[in-house]
């Protein structure tokens, strides 16, 4: 038997008005015209909880670009769930927040993209970092749980301090400092994103001294870069055996990049229920368990750990869906991995921190540099 | 970091709260639900937290624990409730 997934990942809307370079979303928006209706939602909430979920993560794009976003939330507590909102906070001020506390939101996660404000709203693509600071005091003052999210690369990774001092002031319960994950937007932009060893090595270290300083005040989750790691992460915890995520077009996958693997159908929630989905679709069982391991990942003692580690990521970087995460030291495609640290930790790598001039210096620099996230039609 | 006082009184962390009730081979447990992840709570543990309610301090909930289980070394039970109280603050699943 096939035990139940913990969590759904609620991915209602590829609308966004961010454009940050690290974005994760497929390159492939679904467009607006797709989304899923409210009630649509709403009955896969219900499903969800009689499957046995306890959390609802409701992100995007900006998830606050539904209209409908107070009565989802009302949908998901009445299943059951716990109710995170992952949000830019773009589109949010002190009624509607009201409305969502009050219709039951659990826990509200913002993301932050710098301490200095010309950085963040560079690599934002938009104005926006006034604003959450703003709604950070508004949040304070409401009995939910509040995370600041923080993606740390190549170009603000040299001041993680300085930024944790930062969001320190904003009085989270919880500070989630996670490396960029090369897939979507940022595997496009992985040049100027990806640090260097020396970097990473220094940030390490800034972090665990902040983690003592703040023990029992603000928890620190940190995610570092996998291309540094010596085995791979165990992405969503194993492919069909913890979560589901529902694009906004009611595709449902077992993780957020899965539609890049050719080959793989995936159901949508309009015409099949989650627990078919989980129990019985052939997408949700490609890669569940050792069967479609490849060696070293067959044999190897960390196969219960990290599961083969992520089949995009193998597909993106080797070709090769069934291939061992080229992230894993111990992988043939391992080579991938290795060069692009080489070219990353070379003195002809794109240069590091851009000196904060204006925004708008900044963008005409950025140019040549990356490639914003658009939004979907 | 330090352990909870006697006068402390101890509280789920915001946006920590109960989830439902799950009755699994005889035992009910209840889950407590928290950003990112879930606890499981039978016996002695959920006899402590379902006591961590803004009220009570701290000595009160020990001494309402020593009582009920009058045959363990109350000295123990004292250390074992603080350290448990401060793991989950570290947590951030309970304040005090």
């Amino acid at each position: 038997m096939i035990p139940n997934p913990l969590a759904l990942i609620a991915e209602i809307t590829h609308r966004c008005p961010l454009h940050c370079v690290y974005c994760s979303n497929p390159l492939e928006l679904a467009a607006a015209n797709s989304e899923l209706a409210t009630q649509e939602w709403i009955d896969a909430f219900q499903q969800s909880g009689k499957l046995g979920m306890l959390h609802a993560h409701f992100t995007g794009g900006e998830p606050l670009a539904r209209p409908d976003l107070t009565e989802l939330i009302a949908g998901a507590r009445a299943a059951g769930l716990y109710t995170n909102l992952i949000t830019s906070g773009l589109g949010l001020a002190e009624a509607r927040l009201q409305a969502l506390v009050e219709a039951g939101l659990d826990h509200i996660q913002l993301s932050f993209q710098d301490s200095r404000e010309d950085a963040a709203n560079w690599i934002a693509g938009a104005k926006a970092h006034a604003h959450k600071i703003e709604l950070s005091r508004l949040i304070r003052r409401h009995k939910i749980a509040f995370t600041v999210n923080l993606v740390i690369h190549r170009q603000n990774i040299d001041h993680v301090g300085e930024m944790i001092a930062f969001i320190e002031q904003l009085a989270p319960d919880r500070m989630e400092i996670a490396h960029t994950q090369y897939y979507g937007w940022a595997l496009k932009n992985r040049a100027a994103l990806l640090p260097t060893r020396a970097q990473l090595d220094k940030a390490v270290e800034a972090v665990s001294a902040a983690e003592k300083r703040l023990a029992g005040r603000i928890r620190i989750d940190f995610v570092v870069p996998d291309y540094y790691a010596r085995f791979p992460k165990a992405c969503m915890g194993g492919w069909g055996r913890r979560l589901m995520l529902i694009n906004p077009s009611g595709k449902v996958l077992p993780c957020h990049a899965a539609e890049v693997i050719p080959g793989l159908a995936f159901e949508n929630v309009r015409e099949q229920t989650l627990e078919f989905i989980w129990r019985e679709s052939a997408s949700f069982q490609r890669f569940r368990g050792e069967e479609w391991m490849p060696e070293p990942c067959r044999t190897c003692d960390q196969r219960t750990e990290d599961f083969g580690g992520c089949r995009c990521q193998a597909l993106l970087l080797a070709g090769d869906a069934t291939a061992t995460d080229p992230a894993c030291s111990l992988a043939p495609a391992h080579y991938i991995v290795e060069a692009a640290l080489a070219e990353a930790n070379s003195s002809g790598a794109i240069s590091q921190p851009v000196p904060a001039g204006s925004f708008v210096q900044l963008q005409q620099r950025a140019g040549g540099l990356w490639s914003y996230r658009i939004n979907p039609e | 970091m330090a352990p909870p006082e006697d006068t402390s009184q101890p509280r789920l962390a915001a946006g920590c709260r109960w989830g439902p009730e799950q009755k699994a081979g005889g035992e009910e447990n209840r889950m407590i639900l928290f950003p990112e992840g879930a606890i499981k709570l039978q016996g002695t543990g959920r006899q402590v937290l379902e006591r961590c309610d803004g009220q009570r301090t701290f000595a009160e909930i020990i001494a309402e624990l020593q009582s009920q289980f009058a045959d363990a070394d109350p000295t123990k039970i004292r250390a074992d409730i603080s350290q448990f109280l401060e793991q989950l603050r570290h947590k951030r699943i309970v304040d005090y």
